[in-house]
């Protein structure tokens, strides 16, 4: 296929610069004409390894035949060249598929938020639409969902009176902590906390959290920080659970203290193994060393985040019988927890960002408490006057946990999130010096070196979980700040994990990437229907194939993830070589090793299941005429709402079929106990399904 | 400073929709620009082998005149079509890779040792960096006899489709025959066209 006439693509020595080789020319374009010559064959057994002084005859001629016009220097170069360009494509397809791999696991864990976001948005229309055509009093209706507000509200009063509440049965075997906590303490908690062997005590880690929620409530909404006594401070952002990495940066950065201050930027817990573990350190942290500890809340300090993003679980799974009163301490920690913290005056660290419409003296001046969950939709007019919550002011708290920065101007809606803004340099420089401050650290994002510098240095983002998505997929960082320039400076790190030996760039890649395709593989699952229907429309002579773009077209359209289909296409579909169409049908096969890290995505029962809290509320809202049952019709009304909020809207068929399920005794009607219980199979077989998969990971 | 929202480049045929995309993953603002310093990983991830020098080439070719430092897809994607038409960057064949590596093994034993290699890739031809050179090691070296044995080294090399070129070749295979088939007063302007980059 090459012309001789043009350049065959040899790089040609004449000063450096690439110079169109021309036929008679017998340097470079001697390539091309070899490879005519070789019969196919001979390159096979070549490749194979089966080489004979006869086989390499002609590449020997043709080494020997310029000496004449090449000198061994150039000779020597060339082979150089064509041994190095070979490496770095090679290098650079690596690069490529962990760019894409990348932009996978982030559409889909952003994808997945913004689901939350829209399920929160459907109780919300529930609970309105059920109001508005019930006859019923209005506060008995509200007064379901706003009682999980309630319950925790109310301050544990029956801690069976009279006991000393700090000291242990005596027979706990976990370390016995001291109220109010040392230095001593901390390192007994790490030390249990590493050697996983006995766990906290239940009645501790109340304790902790409840002096924790105290000493919070004191705070103003934005933590007032200096380095006037320490000369410097640690800033670290989201830890999701990774004990490892908080261990790491404590053992190079020291434990915290009025000397060496921290502030801990959100997002402490959910996704990894061991958010109650980092979350109680860094509280037991706040208590031992009063000034030497700030957090900041993130927008994962939330339970409605937390029983989709698997923290809960952790709770029920470590505190089988105390889970339920643990969450309801953790969710007061998080209600009290400041929104950020200023540095000096100058520094603005807090967990999202900002957008165009941030009024820091608003934000100082809210009742930060009454943000339970930062998703609990602003409730309506006829709802008791503490509940009522100001629209403008919950923008606000939501813009500050959840925006991002964008590298264009403007502030756009954070459509891909479902909350907060996109906010651009434009925005940051105005906020900044309306404000009268120097930059903003924020966190929320993770980056492949932990940290990123955007804005033009106006916004750092910090981000402190190493091997956040997979492992290999990325280094953690935290940023210091030093001395009254407040100069940066920025350590990284990736927490070992022991059973690894040193991957090479390839294995990594390789092992993020098939996780990736595993997360991809279960979010094409739930669009399946759709899918289907769509390639077997575009599939005009039934044969099973369609064209490449048409395919890239369907995925787009169906999934949404903005991801580049046509690179991905060899990993989910087989192309005809001849006709380069592909077998859509492919795309559903699943991928064959199964270890790996769990998905994420769900079904929308499950997404309604995992917001048990709230079942027993659902049902006395689909309840309507307060029967103590629920027919089909209230059901399938209460599911067509659902359908404008989730992404894949049921038919017809499958909600009869969903409430034929629920329905146990078949008689036609769902009572309160089915509905329970078929949530509870549900989640048996979840649970079960786990298991299978922790067994698998753990071979 | 605002700029005439420029509307989104739309691709004609399959080439171009192969250039756009590999060209969008490097393109973090969505504004079809990305860093000059990208450009090599995305030619190389279309399939193509050029070298350092040839990128530089490419670079001087389509950067943005006014802001050097980035490159938009309006001077990236003629060029590209081009160049793949003309199959520039077209990598040699794993015989000529064979052939290479043979010829700095003078005595013909198979392998290479660690430290000529070395002293080749870090000083000849378009050098490695350190850490380039590292990484290749990690896989090529056989650390027992800390030799490179290239033979077997070529075939873990070896992931290349030359599918950018193929799709190139019936993409302008198309277009000849659409201007063959064209009635002969037509052909200037249909070349006018074809040309206006």
């Amino acid at each position: 296929m090459f012309s001789l006439a043009e350049g065959c693509g040899c790089v040609s020595f004449r000063g450096g610069r690439r110079a169109r080789s021309m036929g008679d020319d017998s340097s470079s374009c001697r390539s091309s004409e070899i490879e005519q010559e070789v019969p196919k064959k001979l390159s096979k057994r070549l490749l194979n390894g089966e080489c004979t002084m006869k086989a390499l005859a002609p590449f020997l001629k043709f080494w020997k035949r310029d000496t004449v016009s090449m000198t061994k220097a150039e000779r020597t170069m060339k082979a150089a060249i064509l041994i190095q360009q070979w490496y770095r494509r090679y290098l650079a397809r690596m690069e490529v598929r962990r760019r894409y791999t990348w932009t996978i696991f982030q559409s889909i864990e952003y994808a997945g938020e913004q689901d939350q976001v829209k399920l929160y948005n459907f109780f919300n229309a529930l609970l309105s639409h059920m109001r508005e055509t019930s006859g019923r009093p209005s506060s008995e209706r509200t007064s379901r969902t706003a009682s999980v507000m309630e319950q925790v509200f109310s301050e544990e009063s029956d801690e069976g009176g009279g006991v000393d509440e700090t000291a242990l049965p005596k027979h706990s075997r976990g370390p016995d902590l001291e109220f109010p906590l040392q230095r001593k303490d901390i390192d007994l908690l790490i030390e249990a906390f590493r050697k996983k062997k006995h766990r906290l005590h239940p009645k501790q880690v109340a304790q902790i959290l409840k002096e924790a929620s105290q000493m919070l409530k004191r705070l103003p909404n934005i933590n007032v920080a200096t380095t006037s006594i320490s000369s410097q401070i640690t800033i670290c952002g989201d830890l999701h659970g990774k004990l490892d990495d908080l261990l790491v940066i404590f053992h190079k950065n020291g434990l915290p203290s009025p000397e060496n201050p921290y502030i801990f930027n959100g997002d402490f817990v959910d996704r990894g193994k061991k958010g109650l573990e980092v979350f109680l350190l860094l509280l037991a942290c706040m208590l031992a060393f009063p000034g030497g500890v700030y957090l900041n809340r993130g927008n994962h300090e939330d339970l409605i985040m937390n029983s989709r993003y698997g923290f809960i679980r952790e709770v029920h799974q470590k505190y089988r019988h105390n889970a339920e009163r643990l969450l309801k301490l953790i969710e007061n920690v998080y209600r009290w927890l400041p929104l950020g913290t200023i540095i000096n005056n100058r520094v603005f660290v807090v967990h999202g960002g900002i957008s165009d419409t941030t009024d820091l003296d608003m934000v100082r001046s809210l009742e930060r408490d009454k943000y339970v969950s930062l998703l609990r939709p602003p409730v309506n007019e006829g709802a008791s006057p503490a509940e009522v919550i100001d629209k403008v002011e919950w923008k606000q708290v939501f813009d500050i946990l959840w925006s991002d920065p964008q590298s264009i101007s403007g502030c756009v809606a954070n459509a891909l999130r479902g909350a907060g803004t996109y906010f651009g340099p434009d925005v940051t420089a105005t906020f900044l010096s309306k404000n009268k401050l120097s930059f903003i650290v924020r966190s929320h994002e993770c980056k492949p070196g932990g940290y990123e510098i955007l804005h033009n240095g106006n916004v750092i983002t910090i981000f402190s979980a190493s091997n956040y998505y997979e492992l290999g997929s990325n280094k953690g960082a935290y940023l210091k700040l030093c001395g009254n320039s407040l100069d940066r400076q920025f350590v990284q790190y990736t927490a070992a994990v022991s059973r690894t030996r040193r991957l090479t760039f390839r294995q990594r890649v390789g092992l993020v990437e098939s996780s990736a395709m595993r997360e991809l593989h279960s979010h094409i699952m739930t669009a399946r229907r759709t899918l289907e229907a769509t390639f077997r429309s575009m599939d005009l002579d039934q044969s099973g194939f369609i064209s490449i773009s048409d395919w890239c077209y369907a995925m787009e359209e169906t999934t949404h993830l903005g991801l580049p289909w046509r690179m991905l296409k060899d990993k989910l579909v087989r192309t005809d070589p001849e006709t380069r169409r592909v077998r859509y049908m492919d795309t559903f096969d699943v991928p064959t090793n199964k270890v790996g890290r769990k998905s994420d995505t769900q079904t929308v029962v499950e997404t309604l299941y995992k917001n048990k809290r709230s079942l027993e509320a659902i049902f006395k809202i689909l309840d309507k005429d307060n029967s103590g049952y629920i027919t089909l019709e209230e059901f399938s009304e209460a599911c067509q709402l659902l359908g404008k909020y989730m992404p894949n809207p049921m038919t017809q068929e499958q909600l009869v079929d969903i409430c034929r399920l629920m329905d146990i005794n078949k008689d036609g009607l769902v009572d309160l106990n089915e509905f329970l219980e078929s949530f509870r199979l549900a989640e048996k077989s979840l649970h079960e399904e786990e298991h299978t998969l922790a067994e698998l990971q753990a071979t | 400073m605002a700029r005439k929202e420029e509307p989104k480049i739309q691709p004609n045929n399959d080439l171009e929709k192969k250039i756009i995309e590999a060209f969008e993953v490097f393109d973090h603002s969505g504004k079809q620009v990305v860093d000059v310093r990208e450009i090599g990983t995305i030619l190389r991830s279309l399939g193509c082998c050029p070298t350092e020098a040839e990128i530089q080439e490419v670079i001087l070719a389509t950067e943005n005149k006014e802001a050097t430092g980035n490159i938009p897809l309006l001077n990236f994607l003629p060029y590209m079509c081009k160049a793949m038409i003309e199959h520039r960057f077209y990598p040699a064949s794993a015989e000529m890779l064979l052939a290479a590596f043979r010829y700095f093994d003078k005595e013909q034993r198979g392998f290479l040792t660690k430290e000529k290699f070395a002293q080749l890739m870090l000083e000849e031809g378009e050098p490695f960096t350190q850490e380039e050179f590292d990484e290749m090691m990690q896989t090529a070296l056989d650390p027992v006899t800390d030799t490179i044995t290239y033979e077997y080294y070529i075939n873990q090399l070896m992931v290349a489709p030359r599918d950018v070129y193929n799709i190139a070749d019936e993409v302008e295979l198309e277009r000849k025959r659409i201007e063959a088939a064209a009635p002969k007063k037509r052909r200037a302007s249909s070349l006018l066209r074809a040309t206006q980059i």
